[in-house]
């Protein structure tokens, strides 16, 4: 934004300034006050105005349209000006969809003045539609929809419905072939929010047109889709709190058809362009030129586009307050309110202060008197006189940020985007964001339960990383009464795992002090110790001494062959003591051994690894058994801080020295209490992320075009195999948990401890768990299927659909897995 | 038409004006106004793919491992190499992380850069690649060049900049021979 505002360097030798800024690390200028030198260029002044429009409180917004608008067309002699506004306008409603009606009321301003310009924001928009939907970027059709919608009043007879009415035709189509199909649902959302701007456009009589659009979309806009269920963030996990889920399409169906018989009021929404309107004259708008809108084309097939497509829920936060401080699922206003900030949030990832500022400035954008006044206490709402909204604007920004993070499957950006959203908007504006969160936490505590398992372990996440922004302080008093819970209690689980989670971030000393007293107790002592004690230090413990010659000779990083011996004295002790597997005894000491030696740093761990790999990727190899006591090992030494635990598994499975498969079965095979510990979660969910993200990998590979037919069928048996281990392994797990979800797994496991009472919840940690991997599976299917149709298609140009088993279909979903693999570009 | 299409709003992982005014070449004469050199596009950009990030002002206490726990929200971590002073061997407030990809990089400049770790603000830099060397610090007593002179006292990087606590100690002594 800053071309002719280049900052003035500070002379050299000026003390201030000076070139080796021992100082100021980043700062390269000192920005001092200083008078312009000279003009501004026109179109740089006029783009400026064009971006910051809407922006200020103080600014009545119409003036700037009028100004705006009159500066382009007097100047209509410059190409550049005209060219620029023209390019601008187009991009701003893709990049900022807040400020869509207002940039649509410039161009209808323009068009009483100088009309060949709107024909020419038209011919671009429309291109970029165009694209937009050969490219299969729904998102930004939908805008560019949106934004015409708005110009509907200097259209030509139908204008844009009849694009809405293509686009309809279309939906209809792909569903009738198949109603699992997720691009109908998507092209039907594109059309349900545009009425809403065509509505509180400056266009007349289109009530009918829109009422008898709204009537045939109903088909497909009210029938819950069929996906629906697998990304219902509250499942409800057999407690009470289960609640329908509310795809975004019928409630928006729903509010649109209320609107209709209420004549279209559609209160939130801005109307810039009634500036002017003036009494006793002529309507300008009306008298001004009408275009025809250039055509946009549906083509015979469409595209999927970059990212998976799966039905939309209205997730809030706030729902079931006794005051509304968001629009009910009744008002259209949540929907659009949602709408715009999702677009914003996922649009402009890549500058998070600027989208931070948008959410905290979001009453800018919509009409005045939509929301109570910024950062007003919850408790004052109760004050205003009848009729005021209550919505306050932070609860309305703060609850979408929410419906990213925990979206299913998979939100657009990496979880990190959406914590840094929240932690730059409590920047910007505590006194308004932090109460906001303060109630959405405590929504989400309470539901924890009923919630899906992924998300509570986002949550938990986010929690503590948040906090971890904000010195550690929370109102950890608020929920004394659950400390005395039981360990399997998922309250109790997630206070736990947050805290583990903040002193991974932190360290016990620190984090203990922020915590009342009932709430100590639950950070052992052992978790202040930087090295974990060695456990054949003690001489009670089984070969003790052996024990202490390998950490010996580990230490010396004395070759393997010195250390064999011991390793054999082990294995006769343990053939004495008739110890089922020897391996397993010698391959506790030894790994054990490892962490300790490598205790200092994960780097130092990792040399260790490093210099022991070929002894323990043969122990690997020769005995199952032995291969879990690794991560026994590993797991045990770090008990009292099991995410340096975590770390180290994850790099032994890279180097191959565990496989998967072994990490399920540690996790999931033994002890059904393990499903409570977030870090045994995190462990799986990374190690399956691993095995989707190196299949994915290797799909992509072989679809890259151009690739020798020989080599190719190399490939595509790698692709075979890799997709059979992790069909393989997901029913692995699909075994172990139903045992556990079933309760069959407890009554052959019953080893003695006698918590029965444990049992149920068990049951549910069991049924919590094998909806998340059932769906991560469904989506890695419906990833493989589509992506294979997809390069189908490619090859031969066929039209034909693969039905979609189980789950929505989708390539390339541009985010993240658990791993934190980044999806990468796509076979295009 | 400027050949590239700039957003709306500025991109936050853009290397940092640190990175690029180093990588310019400098002309101290005072009479060539900024605004006149032309930006010539350098014929390979050395940070076109990087997916490492030199991150800068961690506290000389912050481990490994919380790093880790912070910076695998963007991506696994294929490796972390920790500053250190050049004399002690010992971690003086900067590291590297590199990722697996290019991608898993820029987001963390625009999601983790800025953010706190160990309570402190740092700092993240797209950065071209580690090479042998340059983890140590380049300070003259071995830590980073800015803990040399810094005037204010910064507990988490030992206190007051090293260079002026020597020559407190030194005025110090001074004055102690001196009475």
């Amino acid at each position: 934004m800053a071309d002719y505002d280049q900052r003035p360097r500070g002379g050299r030798g000026g003390g201030y300034n000076n070139r080796k800024r021992r100082y100021r690390d980043e700062e390269d200028y000192d920005r001092r006050p200083q008078r312009r030198r000279y003009e501004e260029p026109l179109p740089v002044k006029v783009r400026k105005q064009l971006l910051a429009i809407a922006e200020s409180p103080l600014k009545p917004v119409e003036e700037e349209v009028g100004v705006i608008a009159k500066t382009v067309c007097d100047n209509y002699e410059d190409a550049e000006l005209r060219n620029s506004f023209c390019e601008l306008v187009v991009q701003l409603v893709v990049e900022q969809p807040f400020k869509t009606p207002f940039v649509a009321a410039v161009v209808l301003v323009v068009n009483t003045l100088k009309s060949e310009i709107a024909a020419d924001v038209l011919a671009r928009a429309a291109q970029k539609a165009n694209e937009g939907i050969r490219r299969g970027e729904w998102r930004e059709v939908k805008l560019l929809m949106k934004f015409l919608g708005g110009l509907q009043g200097l259209l030509e007879g139908d204008g844009i419905f009849s694009v809405l009415q293509d686009l309809l035709t279309k939906a209809v189509d792909l569903q009738t072939e198949n109603n699992e199909e997720t691009i109908g649902p998507e092209l039907v959302k594109i059309i349900l929010f545009t009425i809403p701007y065509i509505m509180s456009s400056s266009a007349t009589d289109v009530q009918e047109k829109a009422n008898s659009l709204l009537e045939n979309t109903d088909i497909i806009a009210s029938e819950p889709h069929v996906l629906q269920s697998l990304v219902d963030p509250y499942p409800g996990n057999g407690t009470d709190e289960a609640t329908a889920p509310n795809g975004v399409l019928s409630l928006l169906q729903k509010q649109l058809q209320n609107e209709a018989t209420s004549g279209w009021e559609l209160v939130c929404l801005p109307r810039p362009w009634k500036v002017l309107l003036e009494p006793d004259q002529a309507d300008p708008l009306a008298i001004a030129p009408k275009h025809t809108l250039p055509t946009i084309v549906i083509p015979e097939v469409v595209n999927a586009g970059p990212r998976a497509l799966f039905p939309e829920l209205y997730f809030s936060v706030y729902a079931n307050q006794d005051i509304e401080t968001v629009p009910s699922m009744a008002n259209i206003a949540s929907c659009l309110l949602r709408d715009a900030l999702v677009d914003t949030i996922n649009i402009l990832d890549y500058n998070r202060n600027a989208t931070s500022r948008f959410l905290i400035d979001i009453d800018c954008y919509f009409s005045p008197g939509t929301f109570v006044k910024r950062a007003t206490p919850f408790d004052r709402l109760r004050d205003l006189a009848e009729g005021k909204s209550t919505w306050k604007p932070e609860d309305v920004a703060v609850d979408a940020v929410f419906s990213q993070l925990f979206q299913l499957p998979i939100p657009e950006h990496k979880l990190v985007y959406y914590h840094s959203l929240l932690t730059e908007s409590c920047k910007l504006a505590p006194a308004a964001i932090a109460p906001s969160l303060g109630r959405a936490i405590r929504f989400l505590y309470r539901n924890v339960d009923s919630m899906d398992l992924e998300l509570s372990y986002r949550l938990m996440d986010w929690f503590s990383h948040h906090l971890s922004n904000f010195g550690f302080t929370w109102k950890w008093t608020e929920w004394i009464d659950d400390v005395e819970l039981p360990a399997i209690n998922p309250k109790k689980a997630f206070i736990e795992g947050a805290l583990d989670k903040e002193i991974r971030l932190s360290f016990a000393q620190r984090i203990k002090n922020t915590l009342p007293e009932p709430y100590q107790q639950l950070i052992a002592k052992e978790k202040e110790k930087d090295t974990p004690d060695f456990k054949y230090d003690n001489d009670d413990t089984p070969f003790a001494q052996e024990g202490k010659e390998i950490w010996g000779l580990l230490r010396k990083k004395a070759p393997e062959d010195q250390i064999q011996p011991i390793i054999d004295r082990i294995h006769t002790q343990a053939i004495d003591m008739n110890l089922p597997d020897p391996l397993v005894a010698s391959t506790d000491a030894y790994m054990t051994s490892i962490c300790y030696v490598g205790s200092k740093s994960l780097s130092h761990v990792l040399s260790s690894i490093e210099r022991c790999k070929e002894r323990l990727l043969a122990v690997g190899a020769q005995s199952p058994e032995a291969r879990k006591q690794i991560i026994d090992s590993v797991m045990g030494y770090w008990k009292d801080q099991p995410g340096v635990g975590v770390n180290i598994v994850d790099k032994l499975l890279n180097y191959t020295i565990l496989s998967p498969g072994s990490v399920i079965e540690w996790a999931l095979a033994k002890e059904g209490t393990r499903l409570s510990l977030p870090y045994v979660y995190e462990m799986v969910s990374a190690t399956i992320g691993k095995v989707t993200g190196r299949v994915r990998q290797v799909v992509r590979g072989k679809n890259v075009p151009g690739i020798l037919p020989e080599v190719k069928l190399g490939m595509e048996q790698t692709v075979e195999r890799e997709r059979k281990s992790m069909k393989d392994l997901f029913q692995v797990m699909e075994d172990a948990l139903v045992g556990w979800a079933t309760g069959t797994k407890d009554q052959t496991m019953q080893s003695g401890d006698g918590s029965t009472g444990d049992e149920a919840m068990i049951r549910q940690w069991g049924e919590r768990w094998l909806r998340v991997f059932r769906r991560k599976f469904a989506v890695e299917e419906a990833w493989f299927l589509e992506t294979e149709r997809v390069g189908v298609e490619e090859g031969v140009a066929g039209l034909e659909v693969i039905d979609g088993v189980g789950a929505g279909n989708g390539h390339g979903n541009g985010a993240v897995d658990g791993n934190g693999n980044a999806e990468v570009e796509m076979v295009e | 038409m400027p050949a590239a299409i700039r957003n709306t709003v500025d991109r936050l992982d853009k290397p940092s004006a640190y990175y690029q005014s180093r990588n310019k070449k400098r002309k101290y004469d005072r009479d060539n106004d900024e605004r006149e050199r032309t930006p010539e596009e350098p014929a390979e950009d050395p940070l076109k793919d990087a997916a490492t990030l030199y991150v800068g002002n961690l506290s000389f206490y912050t481990t490994e491992e919380q790093i880790h726990e912070l910076f695998a929200k963007c991506g696994e971590i294929k490796r972390l190499i920790m500053g250190l002073d050049r004399f002690n061997k010992t971690p003086c407030g900067f590291c590297f992380v590199e990722y697996y990809t290019h991608q898993d990089a820029l987001d963390c400049m625009k999601y983790i850069g800025g953010t706190k770790l160990d309570e402190r603000i740092i700092r993240t830099d797209l950065d071209p690649g580690f090479q042998e060397g340059r983890q140590y610090g380049r300070g003259k007593s071995g830590g980073q060049v800015r803990d040399e002179y810094r005037e204010e006292y910064d507990e988490g990087r030992g206190g007051l900049g090293r260079a002026i606590q020597a020559e407190r100690l030194k005025e110090e002594e001074e004055y102690g021979k001196g009475r």
